[in-house]
């Protein structure tokens, strides 16, 4: 079991980063086979991070939605399954590349930072032992997972002078993460009454999730009130990407705290 | 009046709003990178939350003013605009709700050992005083020795009558009238005998880290610590927390001067001195409990819930029509 998730999560990063590698070449050439090989990846991609799930969840003997490698799993299939689905609504293959080298990267920091953690059975901790882990954690993922293909999105927009992609897309894949991070924050507060007996607490977990809704906050006014379209607006969409993945890595890794084991 | 409107508007404007939502950001920030422990009780740091809420309750206000005629502009936006209207005024709730909670919030640890009762009234102001029995205290273990629940056992006493009887564990606090109780730590006392010269038996509960002076000796015994899983490979660091393999370390002085260190067994004669000897006859956990009273909490949740509600109905049941919107909203909102 050991050696089939490191090979699972070897295969994945591998088919991510073949896919990402595929979009560009295609987007750039206009070659079709490369982008039907790259459309490929991507539904290979999912097939083997469902099963990277479901193998950890059968080795931790338990649903996999508790430590740093586990949630990096749901994060990256959300991305891949939403990506999956605006490419079948907008009708293009644009944004492929740069979503898939997210994917690809943040597997890719399983296999460097969280070495080991899915090969070992380690059980729940009594705080953890809570339904609103499910929940939290679930939304959170959601919400970073829009979060990055937004980013992508607009990465793409800005890297390239002629696109499809709209700004009205972005904007509406924003509002989905920032619904869903203000769901996980508010379901972590009260997680946090019933476990430590204060619903806040400056946890840097929590104060860095509170920092990047405030981010993202601020686009949602700035672009409705202010009129900050195009440009700027993807600009601060990248710039919000960067704060969640301090967020998730810089909390972890640099800071210590109640949330210190996720 | 000018003044009086100049000040009133500004501090009501969305731009002051987010101007301060970036300022509580960046001092979030850097408290969070520098003194955690410190800033976030800071007073400016307070101060900057206090002018927040005064903000947003005048620009939540404003927009409850508005709230008719524009739901009768934008009829077709009625859903996004209650959804607005309800998370804004959520987030209003949720800092009243903090702000009673640092005045009147009280929060105190109660440490209590199996069979004794402790009024809780003594550490948390209350109208009607009521009491803590705790009946036991059980650690449940996982397979690999690793803690899988703390319970507390405990009754609730008020006017010498029985109340309620309830378990208190991690994730599952205890509420009575208002003070909630959570499971927070425990720890063990030690039983430990001594016998003597003349057959004498002296029993005592000791704390980790004190002294027994047993009689008929001029030494004396530091019960250091209880180790409830020992391996000599991890020292004194416990291999598990379940018990195992249990033992008491423990050191004997003569004054000052350490004459030898020890993991005694429980119920193992150790000699001490000629004809002393002590024996560890077990352990005796006692839980600690965190006790809380906190009457902004309803607020806060209530705030917590328009808040969530409000976010999902504005946001994703809501049609999102840009453009129409764009021009009538200049108007309204500085
Ligand atoms: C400080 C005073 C604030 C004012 C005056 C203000 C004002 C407004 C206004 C006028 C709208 C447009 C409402 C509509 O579409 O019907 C809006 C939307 C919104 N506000 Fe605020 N707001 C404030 C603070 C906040 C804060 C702290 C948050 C929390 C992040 C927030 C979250 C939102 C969201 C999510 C929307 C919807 C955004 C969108 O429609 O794209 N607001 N706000």
């Amino acid at each position: 079991m050991k050696l089939l998730i490191t090979v699972i999560i070897y295969a994945l990063f591998i088919t991510y980063l073949l896919g990402a590698v595929l979009f560009f070449i295609g987007n750039k050439s206009g070659k079709k086979q490369a982008l039907l090989t790259a459309g490929l990846m991507v539904k290979i991609g999912f097939v083997l991070n469902i099963a990277a799930l479901i193998v950890r969840a059968v080795i931790a003997g338990r649903l996999p939605l508790a430590n740093s490698s586990e949630f990096t799993l749901w994060f990256t299939v959300i991305i891949v399954a939403l990506y999956l689905f605006y490419e079948t609504k907008a009708k293009m293959r644009e944004a492929g590349g740069a979503v898939m080298l997210i994917s690809a990267l943040l597997i890719g920091s399983i296999l460097v930072l969280m070495k080991g953690q899915l090969g070992e059975a380690v059980p729940l901790m009594p705080a953890l032992k809570s339904p609103w882990l499910t929940i939290h954690v679930l939304t959170a993922a959601v919400a970073y997972a829009c979060f990055a293909l937004a980013a992508g999105l607009a990465i793409m927009q800005l890297a390239k002078a002629e696109t499809k992609i709209t700004d009205g897309s972005i904007h509406r894949i924003v509002v989905g993460g920032f619904v869903m991070l203000s769901l996980t924050i508010v379901f972590g507060a009260v997680w946090a009454e019933q476990a430590w007996g204060n619903y806040w607490s400056w946890d840097p977990k929590e104060t860095w999730a509170l920092i990047t809704w405030i981010v993202y906050a601020l686009y949602l006014h700035l672009r409705r009130r202010l009129g900050w379209k195009g440009k700027t607006a993807s600009i601060m969409v990248i710039v919000g990407f960067v704060f969640v993945l301090f967020t998730f890595f810089g909390v972890n890794y640099l800071m210590s705290g109640l949330h210190s084991y996720a | 009046m000018e003044i009086i409107k100049k000040v009133y508007g500004y501090l009501s404007s969305m731009k002051t709003g987010l101007v301060l939502l970036v300022l509580v950001g960046v001092a979030a920030a850097l408290g969070s990178a520098f003194l955690p422990d410190v800033f976030f009780n800071s007073w400016l740091f307070k101060l900057l939350l206090i002018i927040l809420s005064v903000n947003m309750v005048f620009c939540t206000a404003n927009r409850f003013i508005l709230f008719k005629s524009r739901l009768i502009k934008n009829r077709n936006r009625w859903l996004r605009e209650i959804g607005s209207l309800l998370l804004h005024a959520g987030i209003v709730f949720i800092l009243a709700g903090l702000l009673v909670h640092t005045y009147y919030g009280q929060n105190a640890q109660i440490a209590i050992r199996t069979g004794d009762t402790v009024d809780v009234s003594r550490v948390i102001k209350m109208k009607e005083p009521f009491s803590l029995h705790l009946d036991d205290f059980k650690v449940e273990y996982n397979e690999d020795g690793s803690p899988s629940q703390y319970n507390s056992y405990v009754i609730v006493i008020e006017n010498r009558k029985v109340k309620n009887d309830a378990v208190i564990s991690v994730n599952h606090p205890l509420n009575y009238r208002g003070v909630k109780f959570y499971q927070q730590s425990y720890g063990y006392l030690v039983k430990a005998k001594y016998i003597n010269d003349a057959g004498n038996e002296v029993e005592e509960l000791i704390k980790e880290g004190n002294f027994i002076r047993p009689e008929g000796t001029e030494r004396t015994v530091k019960v250091f610590r209880y180790i409830p899983n020992f391996d000599p490979e991890h020292g004194m660091a416990t291999k598990t927390l379940r018990p195992d393999n249990p033992r008491i370390i423990f050191s004997v002085y003569e004054g000052d001067q350490l004459l030898g260190v020890g993991a005694a067994q429980f119920d193992e004669r150790v000699e001490i001195d000629e004809n002393v000897y002590v024996v560890f006859a077990g352990v005796e956990p006692y839980t600690i409990l965190k006790a809380k009273s906190d009457p902004g909490l309803p607020l806060a949740f209530l705030g917590g819930g328009m808040f969530v509600i409000g976010v999902t109905i504005a946001l994703l049941a809501a049609p999102s029509q840009e453009k129409k919107q764009e021009g009538s909203f200049n108007k309204e909102m500085r």
